[in-house]
This record gives structure tokens, C-alpha cells and sequence, in this order.
């Protein structure tokens, strides 16, 4: 008898909550219906369209150790059932000749190369080793300087930056507040261009939000159309460019998904995480 | 026409004078005639008057033309020949018995040792598939959540938020490779020759 009760209680307890978040939004829609005007006057809620810029890898990531044992039978397979080709004909050849030689004591055609095949891939292992690539671990990395763009190669950077929201500092992805008139999208690439002062060049992937947060501001700061705000995230892909070091220091960062938890509130981290891709997958 | 043009230039080419040599001739043979002015023999009228151009032979002309045209056309539709497709010729050097490897024989441990990596791996790629289609599953919920937060505020928002990007595709992005680019490379420099066949075809079209 008891446990059904707790049930429909808590059933209940769930309807009201549902019925308070469906009736603050009738209350929106309603208001809007009245003013029938395109900007949001009746609504209660502020609109702030915020950018989600990531700088995809540069560098592939490093294999796991079942990875690597796939990749070297797949190697070996593929040169089991492979012909020979010219080089290794050549060589095989050219060896022949050598153990002829050697058998036979005789001095055979003069015609021989003078380069033989093993020669060349010697010469050609000489140029591999003379040829410095690029470090995968970087040093940015190795001093952990966050600011940097050139760490942490293999994963998605997002730019995070800090502002004031009231008396705190907050850390958060960029963000400004929508004017009618423009799209939130455009409200995106507007804050892009503020904070950027037009040095960084970024591909917006479509009209639409991948992700939003709500929330409402402390009672101090509530009125009757002033409940709270959404903030409407856009993902947009780093093409070029970067934050000149003559700008604001200490007030951005580049940040990878793992040390997001360092920097953001934990319900804005939650609802921020839901649309980035986890480590273990390629960018998005 | 043609017999006429030929029998003027007889008749111009043969010594003597020609028509003074006609006059010689009748009057010659003037005992043989009936009377002297027997007038259809004197002149001489073998020719015939240059025959006019009928307005019927530019319709025959581009009649023909066109029949020409038609057979040209015939021809070119047979001969259309297929741009042959590289990959699907085995080039001959490849035939060639000696470029063949020995074959190799597996032994017993590396058999089974080849079965087990591959089984691990289908496991390890069917989880990481899910894993995919989850996170994708989950980044779409986030996305319809806030279309529809969206729309509770403004329907005039959430319809532009609908519409389609046309200039997000074609979307070209460079992929990441196995070590960052170095800033100051100097690539080798040298000169190459490239043998890369192209074929065209020529189609025509009228």
C-alpha cells in the first residue's frame, strides 16, 4: 500500500514540475501572440546567441596497441599477396649475380650497374633520416600554456573566454546578447568579429543551434519581464587565424574537451558536453 | 551541257579560223544544197542555248547536303569510342611468372594468432560503431531540444534557424596528418614530367 502511494506521489511531483516548465512557456508564447511583433517583447526571456569555436586536429592520434597489432598484419598481408615489383626484381637480380660471381670466380659482362638496388635504398634511408618533421608533442604542451593554439594537436580546441556577469567572473564560450533585427546565428558571428577584432576567419556549420542553456538570473535582478535568459550555442570550425597578443591576456583559452570541467559551472558543463563529440572519436 | 562545252571548244581549237573556215565549207559544197540561203544549214546549229538556273535546284542541293549530313552523323554514332578505364586493364608486365611471390605457409600459432586479432578487432570496431551512434544520437536530442526552446520564444527565430545553409556545402576541410606542418620547409626542388594520360571524348552535336 505504501510504495504505490510513494509512486503516485512522486508521479504527481514530476506532472507539477512538467505543468510549471510547460506554463512558463505558454506564458511566453501567449505574451508573443499578443504582441504579435517580431521582436521579444513579451517573452520573459533573454536571448544570447554564443559561439562554439573549435580548431579542429592537426595530427592524427596515437594508435592503440590492438590498433597497432591490426595494422602490422595488415601490412604483412598485403605485401603476402602482393608480385614483386620492379625495384624488388631488380634486387633479387642483382643478388643472383653476386652469388654467381662469387661462385664462379670468372669476371662476367661489364655491363654492370654501378648503382645496385640496395645502394639506392640506402641512399634513400640517408634522405629519410636527414628530414626533421614537425613534433606531435609541442611545446606549448610541455609547458601547458593554455592560451596557445598549438597544443594538444590531436584533439578539438574550444575557445572559452571570461567575463563579468554581475560581480563573478565566468568562464564560458562567448556570448553576446541578440538584436532584433539579425538571426542568432548572426548574433554568433557578431560576437566572432567583437572578440576577434576580425583576425580570425571561422566556417559557421548551419543555421541551426546545436545546444542551448537556460537559466535564470538571482532574485535580486528578477522583474516581471526579466525572468532569465537562453543562451542559443552555434558551432563554427577555426579555418585561420588567431587572438593577436596584444589583446586582453588571461581572458581567453583554449581549452580541449577533458579540461572543460576545469573552467565551466557544472549545469552549464553538462548541457555544453551534450553536443561535443567525446575523445575517442574523430572531430565534429 | 557538257557535249555542247565540248563541241565549242573542238570547234575553237581547229585550225584554221573557225567561222570564216564554216563559210569556205558552204559555199564549197554549195552545189549539193537546194538553194543558197537554205538558212538552217548555213548557221551552224548543233549548239544548244545555255539553259537557265531552275529555282528548284537550291531545294535539291540542300537535299542532298542534308543526306550527307545524315550518313556523317551515322558514321560518328558508330564510332563513338568509350574512354577505356585504366584501373581495370591488368598491364601484361603484371602476367609475368617470375614477378609472382612464394607462396607462404602459415604456421600453426601464427593462424590462430591472425583468427584471434581478427575477432578482437570486429568487437573493438562494433563498440566503437555504437559508441558513434550513440554520440550522434545524443548531439541530434541536444539540437532538437534547443530548436524547440527556440520556438517557445520566437517562431520568427526558429523558422530562420530551420532554413537550409546554401553556402555550407560544398564544405572542403584538409584532414589532420602524422606530423604538424614545419614552418620554414624548404621543399626539394626539382623538375617532373608528368605522363598522365587524358582522354577526350568528342562528341558531336549538331
Amino acid at each position: 500500500m505504501a510504495a504505490p502511494v510513494r509512486r503516485t506521489l512522486l508521479g504527481v511531483a514530476r506532472g507539477w514540475r512538467q505543468f510549471e516548465r510547460l506554463w512558463a512557456g505558454n506564458l511566453g508564447s501567449r505574451s508573443l501572440a499578443l504582441a504579435a511583433a517580431p521582436s521579444n517583447k513579451g517573452s520573459p526571456w533573454r536571448l544570447l546567441g554564443a559561439m562554439c569555436l573549435q580548431r579542429p586536429p592537426l595530427v592524427s592520434k596515437p594508435l592503440t596497441p590492438l590498433q597497432e597489432e591490426m595494422e602490422a598484419l595488415l601490412k604483412q598481408i598485403e605485401i603476402e599477396k602482393s608480385l614483386y615489383s620492379d625495384h624488388e626484381l631488380r634486387g633479387l637480380e642483382e643478388s643472383q649475380r653476386l652469388a654467381r660471381k662469387k661462385a664462379d670466380f670468372y669476371d662476367e659482362e661489364d655491363e654492370e650497374d654501378i648503382l645496385l638496388a640496395q645502394d639506392l635504398e640506402d641512399m634513400w634511408e640517408q634522405t629519410f633520416l636527414q628530414f626533421k618533421p614537425g613534433a606531435r608533442i609541442t611545446e606549448a604542451d610541455n609547458k601547458n600554456d593554455r592560451t596557445s593554439l598549438h597544443r594538444k594537436l590531436d584533439r578539438n580546441l574550444i575557445l572559452l573566454v571570461r567575463e563579468k556577469l554581475g560581480d563573478q567572473d565566468i568562464w564560458m564560450l562567448p556570448q553576446a546578447e541578440w538584436q532584433p533585427g539579425e538571426t542568432l546565428r548572426g548574433t554568433a558571428e557578431r560576437t566572432l568579429a567583437t572578440l576577434s577584432e576580425n583576425n580570425i576567419e571561422a566556417k559557421f556549420l548551419g543555421n541551426a543551434p546545436c545546444g542551448h542553456y537556460k537559466f535564470k538570473f538571482p532574485q535580486a535582478l528578477r522583474t516581471e519581464s526579466n525572468l532569465g535568459a537562453k543562451v542559443f550555442f552555434f558551432k563554427a570550425l577555426l579555418l585561420t587565424g588567431d587572438f593577436t597578443q596584444a589583446g586582453k591576456k588571461g581572458h581567453h583559452v583554449w581549452v580541449s574537451k577533458e579540461e572543460l570541467g576545469d573552467y565551466l559551472k557544472p549545469k552549464y558543463l553538462a548541457q555544453v558536453r551534450r553536443f561535443l563529440l567525446s575523445d575517442g572519436l574523430s572531430c565534429l | 551541257m557538257a557535249s555542247v562545252t565540248l563541241g565549242a571548244c573542238a570547234r575553237a581549237l581547229r585550225p584554221p579560223s573557225g567561222l570564216l573556215g564554216n563559210w569556205q565549207m558552204q559555199i564549197r559544197d554549195s552545189h549539193q544544197r537546194a538553194s543558197l540561203l537554205s538558212f538552217w544549214k548555213l548557221i551552224p546549229m548543233r549548239a544548244e542555248p545555255l539553259r537557265k538556273k531552275k529555282k528548284v535546284d537550291p531545294k535539291k542541293e540542300q537535299a542532298v547536303k542534308d543526306r550527307l549530313k545524315k550518313r556523317i552523323r551515322k558514321l560518328e554514332k558508330a564510332s563513338q569510342e568509350l574512354i577505356p578505364i585504366e584501373d581495370f586493364i591488368t598491364p601484361v608486365k603484371f602476367l609475368d611468372k617470375a614477378r609472382q611471390r612464394p607462396q607462404v605457409e602459415l604456421s600453426f600459432e601464427e593462424s590462430e594468432r591472425r583468427a584471434l586479432l581478427l575477432k578482437r578487432w570486429s568487437l573493438y570496431k562494433q563498440r566503437e560503431h555504437e559508441m558513434e551512434r550513440d554520440t550522434i544520437r545524443a548531439m541530434l536530442e541536444a539540437q532538437q531540444e534547443a530548436l524547440q526552446e527556440l520556438q517557445l520564444e520566437s517562431p520568427v527565430l526558429y523558422t530562420e534557424a530551420t532554413k537550409r545553409d546554401p553556402s555550407l556545402f560544398p564544405f572542403e576541410t584538409k584532414g589532420p596528418d602524422y606530423t604538424p606542418p614545419v614552418s620554414n620547409y624548404q621543399p626539394p626542388e626539382g623538375r617532373y614530367n608528368d605522363i598522365t594520360k587524358v582522354y577526350t571524348q568528342v562528341s558531336f552535336k549538331r
